[in-house]
């Protein structure tokens, strides 16, 4: 039976290696993960079937937000010290993009000719992934409101990963975030990662802010500080649950202007100092050191790190500078922090706004309430000149939204359109500050893109 | 003639906290000041928080995961007599999407576990494996209101012999019938997010008069009973009766 199954596989195999060599030469930016969907489809537990993979040795992460980067990062880091390293950190994060990677990164027989892999999971497929490849580290960013069309809310993921961590699992977990933090129990081993309170820190005092449960007993979790939205020292008003006190991987200080952390008394140059980057910088820290990298070959990871899916961008337009901040549908947090990003500007300022109906899978539908998960106060207490609210149908709601937290209505402009980028833009002609920011997705992104540059290119 | 004031209890702001529905406590004090009634919103944070049921007209319970709503149903069934009372006395119980449950028989979760609710309405849950996001549309049978939305359904709701909130014109609803949310008297439940309120201003806009009226001994909320009922009557005779030829 054995020899039968073998047979399949290594058909499979030969079959994803033509596919992906095809796939390559056809387009090289796509067809990232065709040969894994292909070779899953044709095999049962096709992943399960590879060989030399050495368990201990395998890094997988997942989490609501900072996923990608921090797999990148790992991956990158442990590249850098020369150990030969595979990754899908093209953000094939599903058992396609799994197989794909065993498939690149394997000989025509199915062993794996590499030493690490580092593997980006998404935390729905977290489950079957792990049930044909037994990680021995799972890195767990954050567990934050997400997707909620596909994932319903955070504790429908957290029992997700429940079902899968056990005592033969490292577990690398995020020391200020409550709800990941409490899946430590299930772990063979926890190794926490922290950063200290820094001059990005703040705090929250308003009627309306609202926590979350505490994962242990139910009752309320209180931040003593926040370094991100729903990110901080935190403890529980009932249960002894809390972050822990002496974290193993801890940055104790951040050098924003030197571009230097300083982790466990080790400084590291670092090329990314907004608060999220530096929580992937410990996460990264706290791997490198289990597998047994120096200080010098981390440094050198983050030194030379570069991240492909950077989320800012600035753009030049006539005499607009325009900064662009990419958040993901759904999902408060990127809101927020663009936000935030916008409310530190203290100088004059316009805003284009273009939060979407959610069109990932059918049905579509028009979710406006995570608008609300987020503020927009500290914005409005800012000097804008105008808001530009744009998109199609929900572009009412998220004015609406600007104005119940305290945004001037006749600063707000609101353009019911989907694909006519250029009359919205047009708008940035008309506005007299030279600061612009656009937050929006990535596809409305690209169409203003394109639009600026074929402006820019008529006008010579 | 006294200024009317209207007191609204927040239940659990920090463990009920999904979907942005805090939004919709912020809704109801925008309703109110644009008509000129002062809102005192209080937060009842903790389980062991007493709720003054006495001074309260309308107690706002937000979604929330619903491993939460043992503990909630622990800490109100103390309070169980209080409750009753403010039932009877018609003043409103406001419950959105999963914690339409607190309200139920019982909720059967999906590992089988079962959770007690407290049983105001004659409602079964039951836990979906999967999550289904859609908008919803329907309209409030009492008051003839189109209401409009979104929902993330994770649970299935079974309406047994039970008044449903409203019936559907698209979406989900409680499990995929005519029937979105339940009421009684003004005890409501609705599987509609937006925040609801805010997107449905003119549903807290007759809440917040309801209230007022109330309170001001001018307006009896059963004035129009048999209009409603002549209203229902009719609609169910005009789609039942032989298409002319």
């Amino acid at each position: 039976m054995k020899f039968i199954m073998k047979i399949p596989f290594h058909i499979t195999l030969l079959v994803g290696k033509a596919v992906a060599n095809i796939a390559k030469l056809v387009d090289k930016k796509r067809g990232t993960n065709i040969s894994g969907k292909i070779a899953t489809a044709l095999c049962n537990d096709f992943v399960k079937h590879f060989k030399n993979i050495d368990f201990s040795k395998v890094i997988m992460v997942t989490g609501t937000n900072g996923k990608s980067t921090t797999t990148n990062l790992i991956a990158h880091t442990i590249k850098q010290s020369n150990r030969k390293t595979a990754t899908n950190g093209e953000g094939a994060n599903m058992m396609g993009g799994v197989a794909t990677t065993l498939i690149k990164n394997s000989t025509l027989t199915g062993k794996f000719n590499k030493e690490f892999l580092v593997l980006e999971i998404d935390e729905r497929s977290l489950p079957s992934i792990y049930k044909v490849l037994p990680a021995k580290n799972l890195v767990i960013t954050n567990l934050q409101k997400d997707q909620v069309q596909r994932n319903g809310d955070p504790d429908f993921i957290y029992r997700k990963f429940a079902e899968v961590i056990n005592k033969d699992i490292v577990l690398f977990l995020n020391n200020e975030e409550p709800r990941s933090k409490g899946l430590e129990d299930k772990a063979g081993q926890v190794i926490y990662f922290s950063v200290n309170k820094n001059d990005e820190s703040f705090n929250k005092s308003n009627f309306y802010d609202i926590t979350m449960p505490c994962p242990k007993c139910n009752h309320i979790i209180k931040y003593e500080y926040f370094n991100l939205e729903s990110i901080g020292k935190f403890y529980c008003t009932n249960c002894n649950y809390s972050s822990e006190e002496k974290p193993d991987i801890y940055v104790s200080n951040i050098d924003s202007e030197g571009n230097k952390i300083i982790c466990n008394n080790e400084t590291y140059s670092i090329t990314y100092n907004t608060p999220f980057y530096i929580y992937n910088y410990a996460a990264t820290v706290s791997v490198s050191k289990k597998i047994g990298l120096t200080e010098e070959e981390i440094n050198q990871g983050f030194k030379t790190f570069v991240n492909p899916g950077e989320r800012r961008e600035i753009l030049k337009y006539k005499d607009k500078v325009i900064h662009y901040l990419r958040m993901k549908q759904e999902n408060p947090e990127t809101l927020q922090s663009a936000l935030d990003t916008v409310a530190k500007d203290k100088t004059e300022k316009a805003i284009f706004i273009g939060l979407y109906e959610v069109k990932d899978f059918l049905p579509y539908y028009s979710n406006t309430f995570y608008f609300y998960d987020c503020n927009f106060k500290d914005i409005a207490n800012t000097p804008v000149e105008k808001y530009i609210v744009f998109s199609k149908t929900v572009c009412y709601d998220t004015a609406n939204r600007i104005i119940y937290d305290g945004a001037d209505p006749s600063k707000i402009e609101i353009y019911d359109y989907e694909e006519d980028i250029s009359v919205i833009l047009k708008k940035m002609d008309d506005i007299k500050t030279k600061n612009i920011y656009i937050l929006t997705g990535m596809k409305p992104y690209s169409n203003i893109k394109n639009f600026l540059a074929e402006e820019e290119k008529a006008n010579g | 003639m006294d200024k009317v004031v209207i007191n609204l209890v927040w239940l659990y702001p920090d463990i009920l906290n999904l979907h942005g529905e805090r939004g919709s406590v912020q809704a109801f004090q925008r309703v109110c000041e644009n008509l000129g009634i002062t809102i005192n919103i209080k937060r009842v944070n903790e389980y062991s928080e007493k709720i003054d049921f006495k001074n309260t007209d309308i107690i706002f319970c937000p979604p929330g995961e619903l491993k939460v709503i043992y503990d909630i149903k622990e800490a109100i069934s103390k309070q169980m007599d209080e409750l009753k009372e403010y039932i009877d006395a018609r003043k409103y119980f406001i419950t959105i999407g999963t914690t339409g449950c607190l309200l139920a028989k019982e909720t059967i979760r999906e590992n089988g576990e079962k959770i007690e609710g407290l049983g105001i309405f004659d409602m079964t849950c039951k836990e979906r494996k999967t999550v289904i996001g859609d908008d919803l549309h329907f309209v409030i049978e009492k008051t003839k209101q189109e209401i409009i939305g979104s929902q993330i359904q994770m649970i299935d709701y079974e309406l047994n012999n039970q008044e449903p909130l409203g019936t559907i014109i698209y979406g989900y609803g409680n499990n995929n019938t005519s029937k979105e949310g339940a009421r009684v008297k003004n005890v409501i439940f609705t599987n509609c997010l937006g925040p609801v309120f805010v997107k449905n201003p003119w549903w807290a806009e007759n809440i917040v008069m309801n209230v007022a009226l109330n309170k001001m001994n001018i307006y009896n909320e059963n004035e129009y009973e048999l209009e409603n009922k002549s209203f229902t009557s009719t609609k169910k005779f005009i789609k039942e009766k032989p298409k002319q030829i």
